[in-house]
């Protein structure tokens, strides 16, 4: 019987040896394409998806609230509004940040570091994002993210990966400097455009350094950033207008999917400032909004209404000429003269007095934006009644100028927090209407998947905590 | 005992040479009189048989004197008589009341006596799971054997259900035990993806199936739940989550037998939220229309009588030509909730046709069967069909060559509801409409300002003139009526068998099985549903699968003395699975038709197509040694060596289990302790990886979205990105390791029978998708990364109080506990559970049970209370916390089955006892104001603050209710429920105050049925018997939530539970049924 047994175990033996034979080589992934397959190139389009969706998405929306910009009405949106927001909002952002754009423009560089243009363009891609970052949460990780060797990265300090980035412009500009446009359709921005890229990464530059104060080399920087509205760096919707999302203006999916009246900005702090019918309006002898109020206005309660800012095929900014001439007049306004800062000031009111700061639907309503000369900021001026210094009263107008241009921009909110620091007397004295009372947030939170996953992660300070840039 | 399994290997072998013949004849009869037709006449050690007439008569030809006969007849203990010289041998057979002398079959497909296995098993009642009254084969086994849960998601006709055993086994991969029928696995998978990713996937979209309900209940001869690791270590990396064995139906020698058997089942929904009519449409106490929200005006206090309209501009014509204007003054004090909610619900309801044919003579025998089901659900226009057709054959083709094939056709097609997190689903439409507005007249004409036409559009609560073709939430007359989510599922499965049997001591099967089935879904929203299908989808999924598999398998029995018998099974065997999947889908419609064609837009633009294909392979080597010393202890050993394509290297999966039957010489049995074993057992089993896991390659098809807006890689050119799941090479099986011991008593001549086990399971290298640090530039990795271990405890009693000829009663109950550690996630705290997702979340953290309930809550002080904010109110933590736990205390089920001559009343109750459930709906419906919870008026009686900060002075009527969080009584008015942390959407609510205690208790089922099958009906009739009954299915449900059934699961079949998000409801029934037999 025994015989028996170890003949039945013997036999079963021999296909056990068979078995492994049998199963071999089924396991590679019939529906994912190998990553040595593809051209580099490729890998640029998502990558520029990923950082416009941190640069204008969600926590672009939460920091227009946080800076009277934007209404939270109901849902999501009013509550957040009213500062109950935890972790879990900044998911998105972060991912799009650390997962989405840096291992893509690195893994494109990695590929072809011959070719000058795609490496410029994915550092510019990669300051933008991290820049963003650092501004909007504080302390980030950056030195250690994506290597393979370190599972969970340290958070850098906030100042030292500002100068990262902008050590990182320094090299694109140089790189650019290297290489000569050629059509790149994977390039949803500016389709190859080698100069396009050198200005934004300029403006780029100038805007970090505004935000470290080195004021003096935020206008050096920016003189030779965006130089005119086309060389603007904005993410463009495009498609088929039967196609509700996936490819148009991310505030007007938001309308149009089922958060309808959520979230827009009547009522806002804003729209007051730019509406002429509006107390609180800016509107003065040399400048009618009306134009822009109407541009600007969303249409909360139906996407299809929308014919301005959020208009389903309106490009989102992200870098722009507006914000240029901005940093120029401001950062000349302290730290070369009056008269060239007013110069500035007064060219991109040039540029809006063409119409240029709305889209065509709103051309042909009132707009005015005349030049203004020194005695308009002298005590008594239209733009100094309550008689303050006039280098002063110039830097109020050019804060409020960038308050409104900004719109749709991080850089309302992180104007709002670098300015109560440094002029706390000259900032725009928002409100958030219907909304808290301050204190306001001077950042927003970490990701929670990031706190729930790094070792190295410190607790979220809150959003109350300030920044070290804004100390 | 030992006896039977070798009488049931002797039947199916041979023995040598033929002597000289004999004939032999007789009469077979019950200890009443009364004749047994059908009853097995079987020359012992060949297939030589007979089958005794309607006379109950038989005459068999022996080969000589030698020759012993055996006789068997189903619920009666079988008889064996030596021939000797006689030539008429008269048989009273003896009814065998002892269910549990029953054999087990075990997950190789073989029979063994249940009193020689160490392992635990329960077997459920073929007739239980048939007169359960469920249209579905997993919902009929609810309550049936301790520690087996069914979850079913919602009231959906054909929606799959949970089935979990022992607790959760596995994190993120499928819980579901493996079903093993007729010998081979069945493929009882729930396919989510595809177009119900439109709606958001599981938690939104429609409920899908689970493939086990494709087969007919009408077709199970018996069901097996092996619930240990060591009775089902043979399966290796499929038999984690227990194994539960199911042979259909074949026919018995003898003439044909014929039945019948119809039911009508009548469904209802078993609970409604209740739902408040006394405040109207608007906020801050004012009528508005078009507004989401149900704060408005007090409506008794409006001044009643018509509406005011605005009739000089835009409007809408309904259908049957009545009228909207917008509204310029509220009056009316009318309300609509049930005319709103009978809109979408009806009485549903099925009716079922089975028609089986079975019998056999010496060369062989077969089973046919054809079955119809239609059901309609308790939605309206939501249906399930079922066609199935089986026909089970055994041919003996001589003595040593048997020849079986059992081969089953299924045809399933359904149209089910939009429900959860999805505008344009069901009950997020519904339980969101105002009192005051009538949902009914849902399509017809939008006519604007100037007086321009445009037709087909939907009228909601939202868009009460229908002025947009996107009426933000679908008034559900349109989710019911114009949207269309149907399935189309064609299933094959056959198993042909070959049985050897070349010497009385060997018996070599090989089994070959195929089971093939495509699943066509189609989608379609028509232009001007809710959200982004407004402006039209149509979307169609086919969906193949395809499973192989191959088994050769020889078992030999060997007496190694006098004293030690042993069994040896050695087998191989091959799986492979195929699936595939091509989505095409048409976004954007040009034409405004109900058509579900491609031709509604054809531009590149607005189709796409995509594809997602995984295949698998794993081949086994098994065997098994079952020593059997002195009758009384019995040792099983066994193992499995497998190879799969998942996994690099072999694996081998050990298990071993004791049973000493310790009344058969230490103890004497009694007359009070008739049986007493000693049950021991330890095994590993595992799960497979998932397949094509091990690289990271690059991904295309994304899409991003950081809240609502996505922009998609293929609108933009199409490209790649890095894959955010980092690949893993070097994946395992997860190993499941567990021993329990146990003891199976029986009491009073084995009328009380009671079995209990304590069992401890460690799960190693549990696979999940880990989150990786997003930093690192991955968000996910798919790995052997968790561990889990679970212990508990589980009881079945049962007790045949009463067994007299004309009256009996039995009584059976079962209770189990099952207590849950997740011990390790590597690198991570939490990770969401597979369905679980949304604000509250279900998810695996360490050091809790598996799938607690994880979101933001409130800020606690040490003592553990709550830190409140100036005004007395909570605060908000900053990230989600563990809110609960919804893992039952303990469940137990409890039956009578009663019997008085033919009449019979069975009644089964089920109870679960603790646990938490997040009945999300109900709080976001606080900030909606429509249910009754928010409709409370009072009249202060001091000065109170809300959540603004407020102060409402006494005297003051007001809207809400009085709490008090610690700081002293505070008023809970519109600012805490609409746009406070009190009420509402979004990972920034105090969502500790949604957790309720999930407890529940059912009347599972209630059945009364009667059997006329005397002689004077079979004379006066050509039918040999007919049985009515009637059932009420969960008709008695008592548990603490409003209106929303605690076994809901928003999060379909998965390891997620506790939550509820606007799922479609629960049903209960009423079911008649006839059965003829011919």
């Amino acid at each position: 019987m025994i015989k028996y047994i170890k003949t039945l175990l013997l036999s079963s033996l021999l296909f056990f040896t068979a078995c492994e034979g049998l199963v071999e080589g089924i396991n590679d992934n019939p529906n994912d394409i190998l990553i040595s397959d593809i051209d580099a190139r490729l890998f640029l389009t998502g990558a520029m998806l990923a950082n416009a969706q941190a640069q204008v998405g969600h926590l672009n929306r939460i920091a227009g609230m946080y800076s009277g910009q934007l209404v939270g009405y109901t849902s999501l949106y009013s509550n957040i509004y009213g500062f109950s927001l935890s972790t879990v909002e900044s998911n998105g952002v972060w991912s799009r940040v650390y997962v989405g754009t840096i291992p893509n423009v690195r893994h494109i560089r990695s590929q072809v570091p011959e070719d000058n243009l795609l490496v410029g363009i994915t550092k510019v891609i990669e300051a933008n994002a991290i820049g963003s970052a650092a501004l909007i949460f504080g302390d980030v990780p950056y030195t250690e993210v994506n290597n393979p060797e370190i599972e969970d990265p340290k958070f850098d300090d906030q100042i030292s990966v500002i100068n990262a980035a902008i050590d990182l412009l320094d090299e694109a500009i140089s790189d650019l400097a290297g290489a000569s446009s050629r059509t790149l359709s994977e390039d949803i921005y500016f389709e190859g455009d080698a100069n396009k890229w050198t200005e934004a990464a300029y403006t780029l530059k100038a805007r970090y350094l505004l935000n470290l104060r080195d004021y003096a080399g935020a206008y050096s920087a920016a003189l030779n950033g965006i130089s005119s509205e086309a060389g603007s760096m904005k993410y463009i919707p495009r498609g088929s207008p039967d196609i509700a999302e996936g490819d148009k203006n991310m505030f007007w999916t938001i309308i149009s999917g089922s958060r309808t009246g959520d979230i827009g900005n009547k009522g806002s702090f804003l729209l007051n400032l730019v509406d002429p019918t509006n107390p609180d309006s800016r509107n003065n002898a040399k400048t009618d909004e009306t134009a822009r109020h109407g541009y600007y206005t969303i249409e909360d309660q139906s996407a299809a209404s929308n014919e301005g800012i959020i208009q389903q095929f309106e490009p989102q900014n992200m870098v722009t000429y507006a914000e240029n001439q901005l940093i120029l007049a401001e950062t000349a306004a302290r730290t070369t003269d009056f008269g060239t800062a007013l110069g500035h000031l007064n060219d991109l009111r040039a540029w809006l007095n063409t119409g240029s700061g709305v889209n065509a639907n709103f051309q042909d309503q009132p707009y005015l934006y005349e030049a203004y000369t020194a005695d308009d900021f002298t005590d008594g001026g239209i733009e100094n009644t309550d008689g303050i210094d006039p280098t002063d009263a110039l830097l109020r107008e050019i804060f409020e100028e960038r308050y409104v241009s900004g719109f749709g921009m991080y850089l309302p909110f992180n104007d709002t927090r670098r300015l109560r620091v440094s002029d706390p007397n000259l900032d725009v004295p928002f409100t958030m209407n219907n909304g808290p009372t301050p204190p306001y947030a001077e950042r927003l939170p970490y990701s929670f998947d990031e706190i729930n996953s790094n070792e190295n992660a410190p607790e979220d300070p809150g959003i109350f905590a300030k920044t070290p840039v804004n100390q | 005992m030992r006896q039977k399994i070798l009488l049931l290997l002797c039947c199916l072998g041979m023995t040598g040479a033929l002597f000289a013949q004999q004939t032999v004849t007789g009469s077979i009869s019950s200890e009443s009189g009364e004749p047994l037709i059908g009853v097995n006449i079987l020359v012992q050690g060949t297939t030589t048989g007979a089958v005794s007439d309607l006379d109950g008569n038989y005459s068999i030809t022996v080969p000589g004197p030698e020759t012993i006969l055996n006789f068997s007849y189903t619920g009666f203990k079988p008889v064996e008589e030596a021939v000797g010289n006689r030539s008429t041998i008269n048989v009273t057979m003896e009814e065998d009341i002892d269910v549990l002398d029953e054999v087990v079959v075990t997950a190789l497909g073989f029979t063994q006596k249940k009193d020689e296995m160490g392992a635990s098993s329960t077997a459920v009642n073929s007739d239980d799971v048939q007169r359960s009254g469920e249209s579905t084969l997993i919902n009929g086994l609810s309550g049936k054997a301790s520690n087996v849960r069914i979850g079913r998601s919602n009231g959906d006709p054909g929606a799959g259900s949970t089935i979990r055993i022992r607790g959760a086994n596995t994190i993120q991969g499928d819980g579901s035990p493996l079903i093993i029928v007729d010998g081979v696995p069945l493929n009882n998978s729930t396919t989510y993806g595809g177009g119900n990713n439109i709606t958001g996937g599981r938690t939104g979209g429609i409920s899908q199936q689970s493939r086990l309900n494709d087969l007919n209940p009408n077709n199970i001869e018996s069901m097996q739940v092996l619930k240990g690791a060591s009775a089902a270590a043979l399966w290796g990396s499929r038999a984690a989550n227990g194994v539960i064995v199911i042979t259909t139906k074949e026919g018995a020698a003898g003439k044909p037998k014929i039945n019948y058997r119809t039911s009508l089942s009548f469904d209802y929904v078993n609970e409604r939220i209740p739902m408040q009519d006394t405040w109207g449409q608007g906020r801050n106490g004012s009528f508005r229309s078009g507004i989401a929200e149900s704060w408005g005006d007090y409506i008794p206090d409006r001044a009643g009588g018509e509406d005011l309209f605005d009739t000089s501009g835009e409007r809408f014509i309904a259908e049957n030509g009545t009228v909207y204007y917008p509204i310029d003054e509220k009056r009316s004090r009318e309300t609509f909730v049930d005319e709103n909610w009978d809109q979408a619900f009806q009485l549903g309801g099925f009716q079922q046709h089975d028609l089986s044919i079975s019998g056999g003579g010496d060369k062989g025998t077969y089973f046919f069967s054809m079955g119809r089901l239609d059901q309609e659900g308790i939605i309206r226009e939501s249906d399930y069909d079922r066609t199935n057709v089986r026909f089970n054959n055994k041919l003996f083709l001589n003595d040593w060559l048997t020849l079986s094939t059992k081969s089953t056709y299924t045809n399933t097609a359904s149209n089910r509801i939009q429900q959860s997190s999805n505008t344009a689903g069901l009950m997020l439409g519904l339980l969101r409409t105002p009192a005051d507005f009538d949902n009914r007249d849902y399509i017809g004409t939008y006519v604007d300002e100037d007086g321009v036409e445009t037709n087909l559009r939907q009228r909601s609560y939202r868009r009460p003139l229908g002025d947009r073709q996107n009426p933000t939430y679908n008034n559900p007359g349109w989710t019911v009526f114009e949207q269309l989510s149907t399935t189309d599922v064609n299933r094959f499965v056959v198993t042909p068998q070959l049985t050897i049997t070349p010497a009385s001591w060997l018996q070599v099967i090989l089994r070959g099985n195929a089971d093939i089935s495509d699943d066509k879904r189609v989608y379609f929203f028509p232009i001007g549903s809710g959200g982004d299908r407004n402006v039209g989808i149509f979307a169609e999924d086919i969906i193949g699968r395809q499973e192989y598999n191959m088994d050769a398998i020889a078992k030999g029995t060997f007496d190694l003395t006098s004293d030690i018998d042993l069994t040896t099974t050695v087998g191989w065997s091959i799986n492979d699975r195929n699936y595939r999947r091509n989505s095409g889908r048409v976004t954007g419609f040009l034409v405004n038709a109900r058509k579900e064609t491609s031709s509604l837009n054809t531009a590149n633009e607005n189709t796409s197509f995509e594809n997602f294909r995984t295949f698998q392979r794993s081949n086994r080597g098994y065997g098994v040694l079952n020593f059997g010393i002195f009758d009384e202890l019995f040792v099983n050993l066994s193992g499995g060596l497998e190879a799969s394509s998942t996994v690099e290297g072999t694996f081998f999966y050990p298990a071993a289990d004791l049973a000493w039957n310790f009344t058969n010489s230490f103890i004497t049995p009694s007359e009070t302790f008739s049986f007493g074993k000693l049950r021991l057992a330890y095994g590993q089993v595992g799960v497979q990886p998932a397949p094509h896991r091990a690289q990271t390659l690059a991904e295309g098809s994304f899409s991003y979205s950081s809240y609502s807006d996505p922009v998609s890689i293929d609108l933009f050119g199409g490209g790649f990105r890095l894959d955010d799941d980092l690949g893993n090479p070097n994946l395992q099986p997860e190993i499941k390791t567990e021993w329990e011991i146990g003891a199976d008593l029986r009491f009073f001549k084995d009328k009380l029978s009671y079995s209990v086990t304590y069992y401890n399971n460690e799960i190693t290298g549990i696979l999940l998708n880990t989150s990786l640090t997003p930093s690192s530039g991955f968000d996910t990795q798919y790995g052997n990364f968790g561990t889990m271990e679970n212990q508990g405890v589980e009881m079945d009693l049962t007790y045949s109080a009463i067994n007299k000829r004309d009256l009996s009663l039995d009584i059976n109950a079962n209770w189990a506990r099952n207590v849950n550690e997740v011990t390790a996630l590597a690198g991570t705290n939490t990770i969401v559970l597979p369905g679980g997702g949304g604000s509250v979340s279900s998810n695996a953290v360490v050091g809790e049970q598996l799938g607690v309930l994880f979101g933001t809550g409130s800020l606690t002080n040490p003592d553990g209370s709550f830190d409140l904010d100036e005004n007395g109110f909570p605060q908000l933590t900053s990230s989600p916390v563990v809110l609960g736990d919804p893992n039952p205390e303990w469940r137990g089920g409890l039956g009578f089955n009663f019997r008085w001559k033919k009449l019979g009343l069975n009644v089964l109750i089920e109870h679960s006892q603790g646990g938490a459930f997040s009945p999300r709906t109900l709080w976001v419906l606080r900030r909606f104001g429509t249910t009754m919870e928010t409709a409370n008026r009072i009249t202060l009686d001091q000065t109170l603050v809300n959540y603004d900060g407020d102060e409402i002075a006494a005297g003051t009527t007001v809207r809400g209710n009085i709490r008090d969080f610690g700081a002293g009584p505070v008023l809970l008015d519109e600012t805490w429920y609409r746009h406070g942390i009190g009420g509402g959407f979004g990972d920034n609510q105090a969502y500790n105050f949604s957790i309720k205690d999930a407890t529940w208790t059912k009347l599972r089922e209630l059945t009364l049925s009667y059997r006329i099958d005397g002689p004077g009906f079979r004379d006066a009739t050509p039918l040999q018997g007919i049985t009515i009954s009637a059932t009420g299915r969960n008709i008695i449900n008592i548990n603490n939530i409003d209106g929303i059934d605690p076994e809901t699961n928003a999060g379909g079949v998965g390891n997620s539970l506790g939550l509820d998000y606007f799922t479609n409801p629960q049903t209960a029934s009423f079911l008649f049924s006839l059965s003829v037999d011919f």
